[in-house]
């Protein structure tokens, strides 16, 4: 089950930067990282609060920009795009889960998990079938219809997992997509991004927990904004 | 259809669908942003309503003058407040009438096809038996009166040529005179006093109403000129009334006519006319600055009231991006653009306001149909491009006061709206 092998890169950055000014002070975010995803990887980023994780994941998930550096997302330098063409490249490339779950409580969980073939322009009959299909992926074939107040923490996680697949994007990127859940219920969502992994997909999780980057194939360790260690299993 | 505008298309129908959720998950705080709009839009269609009820109120009294009938008299209508400036001129002389048609029976191309005489006091009282009926209008004319006025008979006839070049005692009245005289009987055939003169009824005028709320058609008695003449004398106020072919064609029609008169009372070229020709444009002229005064208020007051409305939404519009910030993140993560989250602002603010037009479209044309009902008389009148106008105010109002809230959420940082709280 344990894959070594290495596909292409989808990630590649180099010397990535990001600087925040505060004050007088400048915050060294990122401070020169140096790190690679390849297809299929399987990863955690780890680090205590003030590490930069966040920041790298934001800038992983395209929702920020580097201050300086390479970043590129599939062969393409997405480091200086202007705001529309990130979303453009959120919309196609990146799945985001997060640790708030961030479900629109107004709609059903076909309706949540539609959204992203909304902004992708995908057609209302092709939408419902992807989102019912993504839903089936995750287990809850049978609660597409359910509002997210219906559901249990761990069932809405996996609905806003199935919203992140269904555009079929490069990388599933988590930001402690645990952090709400009890043990039990993490596991189970652990189990499912297992199985996507095995399934080919490149899924990128941030966490704190030990016992939940275990479950990763390659755990990578920040430290002031530096990488401390990048191992694999 | 391409992929940008089909994109398009759904980014729209999806937040059209958000619009209505949101307004119906809020729907206290929706219809008291919509309130604003609501009461501009009741104001500027009861406005129009009532500029609109002037309008037409003005229409059916113009069409009692006639608008192919212009009036040769003393002075013109459009100085009435001036008659000192006239009051010096010589008289008209009911004869002018039958000058004038022998001078257009000469020329095939005339513009005029008939003149009419017509002397008229407004001083004149009518009497039967005991009742009395003061501040009637008493006007003399000839058989070829009806050819140029407005009204129809509800009994009787009109006098002939006959009777009218005998100078018979008939007459024929108005409809407030007859009900006045004779509250409980038919008035024709019977004898009314003039003065010292006793008339006989031949005929009597269907209701007309009032010409601009001031002067009846109603109170008239109509007569012959030599009776007329007989019972008031000569020196009375003297109309020609001069029907003309084409009423697309007043102005050389006058042009004609007033060649004519000019001929007729010898004026040397060069010398101010010593007579007026009017025709019912001149009361336009009179009506057009009152009415384009109550618009401007009108517009004014409306328009400050929709300002202020479209100030309520854009707060309210405000609060409510600032509440969803969370949500603008997310949508931004999952890939929505500047534009599509200020087309959802946008459509939510537009259609917040468009229900308050609607809703205040509702409520006029509640009022304008009560005020038909209960005040026939009050002039209203609603119409199609009030509807119209009401609408686009009511969306341009959308846009006006969602559009700087929209424009912020769509900047919004879609990496610190998602960790907002």
């Amino acid at each position: 089950m344990m894959k070594t092998t290495k596909g292409p890169a989808v990630i590649i950055m180099k010397e990535l930067c990001k600087f925040y000014e505060m004050g007088e002070e400048v915050v060294r975010a990122l401070d020169s990282i140096d790190l690679d995803f390849m297809l299929n990887d399987y990863a955690a980023i780890m680090g205590p609060s003030g590490s930069g994780k966040s920041t790298l994941m934001n800038i992983i998930g395209c929702l920020d920009t580097p201050t300086s550096g390479r970043y590129e997302l599939n062969g393409q330098n997405v480091a200086d795009l202007n705001d529309d063409a990130l979303a453009v490249i959120r919309n196609r490339e990146i799945g985001f889960v997060f640790q708030t779950f961030n479900l629109l409580p107004r709609l059903n969980c076909l309706r949540n998990v539609e959204l992203p073939l909304i902004y992708a322009g995908v057609g209302p009959e092709e939408r419902e079938e992807r989102a019912a299909e993504a839903l089936k992926q995750v287990g809850l074939g049978d609660r597409i219809k359910h509002r997210p107040s219906e559901l249990s923490g761990g069932q809405i996680q996996r609905v806003a997992i199935a919203r992140a697949l269904v555009n079929k994007p490069s990388i599933i990127l988590a930001d402690e997509p645990t952090g709400n859940l009890d043990t039990a219920t993490s596991h189970d969502i652990m189990e499912i991004f297992g199985k996507l992994s095995d399934a080919g997909n490149t899924i990128i999780l941030i966490t704190h927990e030990e016992d939940i980057a275990r479950f990763t194939r390659r755990i990578i360790r920040l430290r002031d904004g530096k990488i401390e260690s990048d191992s694999r299993r | 259809m391409k992929p940008g505008k089909r994109q398009f298309r759904y980014e729209t129908l999806e937040s059209l669908r958000m619009a209505i959720f949101q307004i119906g998950a809020n729907k206290t705080r929706s219809f008291l942003t919509a309130l604003g709009v609501i009461i501009g839009i009741v104001s500027i269609t009861m406005m129009g309503t009532a500029i609109n009820g002037i309008d037409l109120g003005f229409e059916k009294s113009l069409a009692m003058i006639g608008y192919d009938v212009i009036y040769v008299q003393k002075s013109p209508w459009s100085t009435m407040g001036q008659w000192w400036r006239f009051r010096n001129r010589p008289d008209l002389k009911t004869r002018y009438a039958e000058q004038i048609n022998r001078i257009i029976s000469t020329n095939p191309q005339s513009e005029l096809l008939l003149a009419v005489p017509q002397i008229s006091t407004y001083q004149a009282s009518a009497k039967y038996r005991d009742r009395i009926l003061e501040q009637i209008f008493a006007l003399g004319t000839n058989g070829d009166y009806p050819r140029t006025a407005s009204g129809s008979l509800t009994t009787g006839r009109f006098f002939t040529p006959g009777e009218s070049a005998g100078d018979e005692m008939v007459c024929v009245i108005g409809d407030d005179v007859s009900s006045g005289l004779f509250p409980n009987e038919s008035a024709l055939g019977k004898t009314i006093q003039l003065k010292n003169s006793k008339v006989r009824v031949i005929g009597i005028y269907k209701k007309q109403g009032k010409f601009l709320g001031l002067f009846s058609f109603d109170n008239q008695v109509v007569m012959p000129v030599g009776t007329f003449e007989k019972i008031y004398g000569k020196e009375m106020f003297v109309t020609i009334r001069v029907k003309i072919r084409d009423e697309k064609q007043v102005v050389p029609a006058k042009e004609e006519l007033l060649g004519i008169m000019r001929k007729i009372r010898r004026l040397p070229p060069g010398k101010e006319e010593d007579f007026s020709i009017n025709e019912q444009k001149a009361f336009k002229s009179q009506l057009d600055p009152i009415k384009n005064g109550i618009a401007m208020a009108g517009i004014f007051i409306t328009g400050m009231s929709l300002f202020v409305g479209a100030i309520g939404i854009m707060n309210i519009t405000f609060v409510s991006v600032k509440e969803r910030t969370k949500e603008i993140g997310l949508r931004k993560a999952l890939g929505a653009r500047r534009r599509t989250i200020l087309l959802q602002f946008l459509i939510e603010s537009v259609m917040i306001c468009l229900i308050g037009g609607i809703v205040g479209l509702v409520t006029a044309f509640s009022i304008t149909m009560a005020i038909e009902t209960f005040m026939p008389e009050f002039p209203v009148r609603f119409s199609p491009v009030l509807v119209l106008a009401s609408l686009a105010v009511s969306v341009t109002t959308g846009v006006f006061s969602g559009l700087a809230p929209a424009v912020t959420a769509s900047r919004l940082d879609p990496a610190d709206s998602l960790r907002y709280e």
